[in-house]
């Protein structure tokens, strides 16, 4: 029996040789078993969160093989930054990736920066830390709500917007934005923190502590999440560097590399930093590292709003609008929430960049989904692609 | 067998506590905002991004603008048009096109006179494309004259 000839959705026989479904449907039929079935998972899909679509071949509830379509949201990050000034491109790294905008911002400043050889202030270095960790703070509490979500439990998403909202009132302070911020410019930060910016912090890093007593309670000592996680979807040390995987998912494996202390930058080095480095590689590791990465930038923001210095937030003569990158080429790279966040700045010293590439490390994260959803079951597989914390803009830049 | 039933009771247990966190939060006040009923603290919107606005140089309604046209070039979604006057430095044209626009601040950042801000229009409705297609130096003038009286 010809592998295209099934039953489709619409009860039609299809002819033998017929093309059904689009191009990655029918290219991957084409090598399924004849007693399977294949199902599209997306672009509309609850669990995918955005509009990441996944083929999976079905054997009963087991999936055979699974693979990842990507592009639906492509924008074209990386040819804009051909077409536009770097100081028009900075708006831009808040939309690659929405959860954790200011590593991108970061990344591509910072690239910037050592490009043209700008130091920074103090302060803003401080800044640009305290800032960069609430948002990581809240890209966790994102994912943590819609991981529980994609595994049935509907209500601690609520909670985590409770947190999220708090942290987004703060960066708006300085940022002017709740989603999408860009606070960090060429050669320093855009405004200085005002009081209420670090009375709401002090109030908040005391309040998220007991929050996170509460989460343990509620979610993570829960038996049925347990069960669904707990040896599901092992990522082990070999998988996870084959496929180039970063953050979260790395340190779960067992291995602690951390951008912020392997490749220093900002004041990092000056600040002690907890790297939570998993107990178990699977879907459960995953998931405690990442409250683990909560509670050390929650220390990360105590100790540099008491280390906090003086003095100006942005270098005199900092590069204004017209402002054109001196020729050359650089690579600058940060630890976001999901991994290692890398820009690559090639400029001719023309008025817009020659090439700018980004490293999203969603899309590697993404690779070992393939080869760990083999042989699970489909409900597993969505704990696994949870457990991954994608955001497809980033993905598909 | 013995080390299963007490799993199982750990885990009826789990499942007791987080029943009991619920319940404490079913009962614990609202937290949210029912707008319009209800507003924000003004507080937690004075750093909100509304719609750009001239800064007024006087009391007449006359701008700051010079028309160097540093906003214009700055702007990465091209949606301001200024068009020097005839005489003096003043724009006689500052159209401002919001549905373009992403609040960004590089024209705020990067304008020598301080002419320009946001506005903290947080609660602004439209109903069509052309209706955001804004007038700056008319909603400067006609603010200087809601002022005036």
């Amino acid at each position: 029996m010809n592998s295209l000839n099934f039953i489709n959705p619409f009860g039609v026989r299809e002819e033998p040789g017929s093309v059904v479904g689009d191009f990655y449907t029918a290219n991957f039929s084409r090598k399924a078993r004849p007693d399977t079935i294949i199902l599209n998972l997306g672009p509309q899909h609850p669990s995918t969160h955005g509009v990441l679509r996944v083929i999976v071949e079905l054997d009963g509830e087991y999936v055979v093989r699974a693979e990842p379509i990507l592009g639906y949201l492509h924008r074209m990050h990386e040819k804009m930054a051909e077409v536009k000034t770097p100081w028009q491109y900075i708006p831009n790294m808040g939309r690659v990736d929405y959860l954790h905008p200011l590593a991108w911002n970061w990344a591509y400043v910072g690239a910037a920066e050592r490009l043209a050889g700008i130091e920074v202030p103090e302060r803003a270095e401080y800044l640009r830390v305290i800032s960069c960790e609430l948002n990581r703070i809240s890209s966790h509490l994102m994912w943590w709500g819609a991981f529980v979500m994609d595994l049935g439990g509907v209500t601690p998403i609520l909670y985590a917007f409770e947190e999220r909202e708090k942290i987004n009132d703060i960066l708006q302070i300085v940022s002017g934005s709740r989603l999408t911020m860009s606070y960090f410019r060429f050669g320093g930060v855009s405004s200085d923190i005002d009081d209420r910016f670090e009375r709401l912090t002090r109030e908040f890093i005391p309040y998220l502590r007991e929050r996170l007593k509460m989460y343990k309670g509620l979610v993570t000592d829960n038996v049925i999440l347990r069960r669904r996680l707990e040896g599901i979807g092992p990522m082990g040390l070999d998988l996870c560097q084959r496929y180039g995987a970063t953050g979260p998912i790395l340190r779960a494996a067992g291995l602690a590399r951390d951008t912020r202390r392997d490749i220093p930058y900002g004041v990092y080095p000056k600040l002690d930093l907890a790297i939570p480095s998993g107990p178990s590689d699977d879907c459960f590791g995953r998931y405690l590292v990442r409250l683990g990465e909560i509670e050390a930038s929650l220390s990360v923001v105590e100790q540099a709003l008491d280390a906090l210095p003086g003095g100006p937030v942005r270098i005199d003569k900092a590069p204004k609008a017209n402002w054109k990158l001196p020729a050359g080429e650089t690579y600058f790279a940060v630890e976001g929430a999901r991994g290692q966040t890398c820009v690559h700045l090639v400029s001719d010293g023309g008025r817009t960049p020659y090439r700018l590439k980004l490293r999203a490390p969603g899309f590697s994260n993404l690779s070992l989904f393939a080869e760990a959803a083999r042989g699970t079951l489909l409900a597993d597989a969505i704990a696994i692609l949870g457990s991954l914390d994608l955001v497809i803009p980033e993905v598909d830049r | 067998m013995f080390r299963a039933i007490i799993d199982n009771l750990k885990g009826l247990w789990s499942l007791l506590v987080g029943l009991s966190i619920t319940g404490r939060f079913f009962l614990s006040p609202q937290r949210t905002t029912h707008y319009p009923r209800q507003v924000d603290d003004p507080e937690c919107l004075a750093s909100y991004r509304g719609p750009l606005e001239l800064v007024p140089a006087d009391d007449e309604g006359r701008s700051r603008c010079v028309s160097c046209q540093m906003c214009v070039k700055a702007c990465p979604g091209h949606c301001l048009t200024v068009v020097k006057g005839d005489q003096g430095k003043a724009p006689k044209t500052y159209l401002y096109d919001f549905t373009l626009c992403c609040l960004c601040a590089a024209c705020v950042e990067s304008c020598p006179a301080g002419a320009i801000r946001f506005s903290h229009r947080v609660y602004l409705v439209a109903t069509s494309r052309e209706a955001l297609h804004l007038d700056l130096l008319a909603d400067l003038k006609s603010r200087a004259a809601k002022e005036a009286r």
